[in-house]
């Protein structure tokens, strides 16, 4: 080989070079996690990922269902290993909004008509995470649902803009950086970052928006305030309180502690139903506070909600989805029996592209012993009745 | 005139993605480079205020904390050893995809190359390509400018003979 085909190599290979350390990057997320991490100021483990992933679940696109082997196609098992320890707690006190139905909805006349045509039914996903139980159980009903209603709002709302991005970011007197990958804007205004996402098909994820504290974000003087105290301040302050129904819940197990505003719908002749995610987990607006800083907050973009009205299955049909057997016979394994033993109307988000829905759903839940810990066991089932839903 | 400090936020946002690719270059495996990385910038985050911009550039600085992070983690744990791990349990992007897209690496073979060099010569390359003047670098390895040169130069070399060898 000669001296300038060898160096011709060699510059090659500088250009190789040159690209792979432009391209090798941290997981998405990672930039996000870290500041907001270095933010409350709390010490790094060895293994980094893992302080942070129960730190900073707020930020995390929701986690996935653990509904192995769901027989049904209605029935979502959900074996969510949730210590009844948890440090949340109902925070009460916090349901001050009005009943109405959410952002911008539509009646017609006082009716709600099924004028979505068929909704999609909620997605269903077969991962499962290792820290929870999704082992196979015997389900048992022996609680009470009275359910006086045959039907129940269905919301619908368009998937938001880069325009609506930017309008909410300006509406909050931020301003444009870019428009990184996965969002639809990331803006800075003098005391955080703002990052604007869509709705997050799989797993499914309201669209939403982050706030990250800087340096500049002041502590909240206002002596004996609570930790929801503190929250509201910083959220009237910044134009962003709830305009929708909702309960408090505080979790003051660690730090930052956090301040869940959890939405809810409002359904005619039932009352408040709880906004949750796949795991039936409820979540809206999260404002995490370190000391009397905000550092974090996490909440639903507004958008705009179409509201039509659903036939929705009778309780005894959900239960009787509820405990279906979930898959055949097990052998070699001892499967417990879980008692369900509460049952609620929830909402669920079900993406469907361009415009996505919040679908009424039923949630039931029962407690059971595994390895000397008591755990839930969650199930959700579908409301709208099939002859309404496409598969 | 004493250079204005930036705030710290600009510094880490335009400096995270560079650092955790200089140390991914060094340790091999994701998950120790984000929690050398992590550690790297916690470590900034407290000295930021004795930052001097008038003695270093922040990039300059920011690099040797990442150096020493990354050193104190080769003394902790013995460098030999996490690379056979690297090596051993780290997927080819052809069976992981998913894993290929998280951790956005397009020269993961490359990468491992460079991981394998002798620690100056890994240095060198790693710095220069992170976007180091060869001054700024040569002040990290303690060497002339034009040492850090040679040293460079002698180091895509011996990488180059690596990646032939393994293609031969």
């Amino acid at each position: 080989m000669s001296d300038q085909d060898d160096d011709l190599e060699l510059q090659a290979l500088q250009r190789e070079l040159d690209d792979a350390f432009a391209t090798t990057r941290p997981r998405r997320g990672f930039e996000d996690e870290l500041w907001l991490h270095m933010q409350a100021r709390r010490p790094v483990s060895t293994r980094f990922a893992d302080a942070i992933a129960g730190l900073f679940q707020g930020i995390r696109e929701a986690p996935r269902v653990p509904a192995a082997a769901v027989a049904s196609i209605l029935v979502v098992a959900i074996g969510a290993g949730l210590l009844l320890s948890s440090g949340l707690h109902g925070g009460g006190g916090g349901s001050t909004a009005s009943l109405s139905a959410g952002d911008g909805s539509k009646r017609n006349g006082g009716e709600y008509l099924p004028t979505f045509g068929q909704v999609p039914a909620p997605p269903q996903d077969n991962s499962v995470p290792s820290a929870v139980y999704a082992g196979p159980a015997h389900l048992v009903w022996s609680g009470k649902l009275n359910l006086s209603i045959s039907t129940a709002p269905v919301f619908r709302y368009q998937e938001p803009t880069v325009n609506a991005s930017d309008q909410f970011a300006t509406s909050l007197g931020a301003a444009l950086v870019d428009r990184p990958s996965g969002y639809l804007g990331s803006y800075r205004a003098t005391t955080y970052t703002l990052k604007v996402r869509g709705t997050v098909q799989t797993p499914p994820s309201s669209p939403a928006y982050f706030i990250f504290a800087n340096l500049g974000m002041p502590e909240i003087d206002a002596a004996g305030a609570t930790s929801q105290g503190l929250a509201d301040i910083f959220l009237a302050g910044h134009s962003l309180a709830p305009q929708w129904t909702y309960t408090v819940a505080v979790d003051s197990s660690g730090d930052p502690v956090k301040v869940v505003y959890q939405r809810q719908f409002d359904v005619p002749g039932y009352g408040p139903a709880n906004l949750v995610d796949v795991n039936g987990v409820r979540y809206g607006l999260e404002v995490d506070i370190s000391g009397r800083r905000p550092v974090l907050a996490t909440g639903l973009l507004p958008v705009s909600l179409d509201r039509a009205d659903y036939s929705i299955i009778s309780a005894d049909q959900a239960i009787q989805q509820a405990v279906a057997p979930q898959m055949g016979p097990v052998t070699g394994v001892t499967v417990p029996t879980v008692q369900l033993t509460q049952a609620e109307l929830v909402y669920v988000l079900v993406p469907a592209g361009d415009h996505s829905f919040y679908e009424p759903a039923f949630l039931f839940s029962g407690t059971f012993q595994v390895g000397g810990a008591t755990r839930i066991k969650r199930v959700l089932v579908a409301a709208v009745d099939p002859s309404q839903r496409s598969s | 005139m004493v250079p204005a400090r930036p705030p710290f936020e600009d510094l880490y946002r335009e400096y995270l993605g560079r650092i955790y690719s200089y140390v991914r270059a060094q340790v091999g495996a994701a998950a120790d480079a984000e929690d050398i990385t992590a550690q790297v910038f916690m470590n900034a985050y407290q000295a930021y205020a004795r930052f001097e911009a008038r003695n270093t550039t922040p990039a300059a600085w920011l690099f040797r904390i990442a150096r020493n992070a990354t050193l104190d983690h080769f003394r902790a744990g013995g460098r030999r050893e996490r690379l056979r791990r690297t090596i051993e349990h780290q997927p080819l992007a052809e069976e992981d995809p998913a894993g290929q897209a998280e951790e956005r690496i397009q020269y993961r073979a490359l990468l491992a190359h460079v991981a394998q060099l002798p620690e100056r010569q890994r240095d060198a390359i790693s710095l220069r390509h992170s976007g180091l003047s060869f001054e700024e670098v040569g002040g990290l390895l303690g060497c002339s400018e034009d040492a850090a040169k040679m040293l460079y130069h002698r180091a895509v070399k011996a990488l180059k003979e690596a990646v032939r060898k393994e293609e031969v």
